[in-house]
């Protein structure tokens, strides 16, 4: 498996996730999953074979990050929309993923076998693939934030919703922050060394932490709360692209592999 | 303002205090230097820190502030001042020597050590209170707020307990000395001799395996043959040897290996603060996200 056969892996996906989109407007619920798992089925199907192929897990450039977000994307939008029955969360998933898996079509990362030896790691996959989830479900709640201030209203059941999404996406963000702590122990001899990335992913966490004390002090207003979210999702940004752009990371950071 | 019951307001001038005291300390003593904290000095502001948080919760019915500390209220205004430093931290270079006066040291900044130390005394005050509740629902917030406060403060106290030193061990000679960070020559109680350093590339030239074939020797007469390589450490007599460096110009010919011993006498604490956390994210996720309601 490689790049070349990405795109009609990502065709079939995505028609199968518009598909599973389009049931859920029709309230067609079996048609909904069906069509939905069977998209992550064939994204899933694509990631495995990249993984054999390349002999490692496809995880160390952007272009193979971007490849788990738009996986995850609608991993999210289908357990939201079991839970919550929103008709258009499939919707917006699809597109969301559908933005990422363009971006890897039109910008592909480094198509390169190798894997340094600094992330030859147990560590290495559940490191990113939890940090990946994270960012999927932390998305989500940007949107519902975006979507609520727009509207400058918001019912009970969409604060709801977006709590719940920061609470699970902040769970799986402390796990892939303290595994990261755990493996730079075998790997550097130190379990934090304050790296632009690991700054940003302070941060970033203590902002998120920011929302969940905030309503749970029931005192703010949920426009602040929103935009709480928004600043959280601008660091988490940082921490997961931006800093390659950063002067402070420049030869400074281990994190940017990147950028050669 | 300063009505009660205290909100978040109050929280904000408190921190605007904390950071005021903290600018005046940085201009009258100096940055922090944390290698003032070695044993026992790390001991003693341990206890006195604990001592602090039990006087200021068996308060809490007097001083009204003590109370108010335990709330969630309390905790946003906190969070806020630590996210914002934090993110500066994020934005500016920080180096040792040079860059921006204060700012490019944030680690030895005072505001900055105030404000996270005030979030560790909050976090702690709150974990007292729901300690002594003691009931089984309380665990979820134990675990992520005494998990933060066991591995922070544990970190942060014991990092001047850490010691790192490069050892570099040339072919077939045992080396005893392994150079500090202040480059003084120092015996870390163990020699190591390295038989062989093993570099192996992929087909496009990049490297794929930092190995080194070793034996170490100790003082109390332990011979243990090994391989040290990236992401597999050794452990050995309270070090962890890591593989460090080797001489680039000679590639898998390099005639020496540079290793990392790193001792932290601390490690086990934040350990067992990181594995709360790890609890507590997954109490988190199953227990404390607010129940769903249905459109």
């Amino acid at each position: 498996m490689s790049w070349d056969s990405f795109f009609w892996f990502a065709l079939t996906a995505v028609l199968l996730w518009a598909a599973g989109a389009f049931f859920a407007w029709k309230g067609k619920k079996v048609w909904v999953y069906v069509c939905t798992l069977a998209g992550i089925a064939v994204f899933l199907a694509f990631i495995l074979g990249m993984w054999i192929t390349l002999e490692r897990p496809p995880l160390r450039t952007m272009g193979e990050t971007r490849l788990w977000y738009s996986f995850f994307l609608p991993v999210a939008g289908i357990i939201v929309y079991s839970r919550w029955r929103y008709k258009w969360i499939l919707s917006f998933s699809t597109l969301l993923s559908l933005v990422f898996i363009c971006v890897n079509l039109f910008k592909p990362g480094i198509h390169s076998k190798s894997l340094m030896p600094a992330l030859q790691s147990p560590w290495f996959a559940p490191h990113v693939i939890v940090y990946m989830f994270s960012y999927a479900l932390l998305g989500a709640a940007t949107i519902m934030a975006v979507y609520m201030l727009i509207r400058k209203r918001a019912s009970a059941s969409e604060i709801n919703l977006t709590d719940n999404l920061v609470y699970v996406g902040l769970a799986f963000l402390t796990f892939g922050m303290l595994f990261g702590a755990l493996w730079a122990k075998e790997a550097w001899g130190t379990y934090w060394a304050w790296d632009p990335k690991e700054t940003w992913a302070a941060a970033t966490w203590l902002c998120y932490l920011v929302y969940l004390h905030l309503r749970k002090a029931k005192s703010g207003e949920w426009q602040t709360a929103c935009v709480i979210l928004l600043v959280s999702f601008v660091c988490l940004q940082i921490c997961w692209w931006g800093i390659n752009y950063l002067p402070s990371a420049q030869g400074l950071s281990i994190h940017t592999y990147n950028v050669k | 303002m300063w009505a009660k019951p205290w909100n978040m307001k109050e929280g904000f001038l408190i921190g605007g205090g904390l950071l005021f005291v903290g600018l005046m300390l940085q201009v009258a003593i100096g940055p922090i230097r944390w290698e003032l904290f070695a044993w026992p000095v790390n001991l003693i502001v341990l206890v006195l820190l604990l001592a602090a948080i039990v006087v200021a919760f068996t308060l809490r019915g007097k001083v009204y502030a003590f109370e108010w500390m335990m709330h969630a209220g309390a905790a946003v205004p906190c969070l806020v001042y630590a996210a914002s430093l934090t993110m500066l931290m994020g934005l500016l270079p920080q180096v040792r020597t040079g860059g921006l006066p204060w700012l490019s040291r944030m680690l030895q900044f005072w505001p900055f050590v105030l404000i996270w130390t005030w979030m560790m005394i909050i976090s702690a005050l709150a974990s007292m209170n729901h300690l002594l509740r003691w009931k089984v629902c309380e665990i979820p917030f134990l675990l992520n707020h005494l998990g933060v406060v066991v591995a922070i403060v544990a970190a942060t106290l014991g990092s001047a307990d850490t010691q790192t030193l490069q050892l570099t061990a040339f072919t077939g000679e045992p080396e005893w000395r392994a150079l500090a960070d202040n480059d003084e020559l120092v015996e870390p109680g163990l020699a190591i001799e390295l038989h062989k350093f093993i570099l192996e590339e992929y087909d496009d030239g990049t490297p794929k395996r930092f190995a080194s074939d070793i034996t170490v020797y100790t003082e109390d007469g332990k011979t243990v043959p090994g391989t040290v390589e990236v992401n597999k450490p050794l452990k050995m007599n309270g070090w962890k040897i890591y593989q460090y460096g080797y001489d680039v110009r000679y590639g898998s010919e390099s005639p020496y290996s540079v290793f990392q011993l790193v001792r932290d006498p601390w490690i086990l604490w934040v350990y067992i603060g990181i594995f709360m956390m790890i609890a507590g994210a997954l109490c988190l996720m199953l227990f404390m996200a607010p129940k769903p309601v249905k459109s």
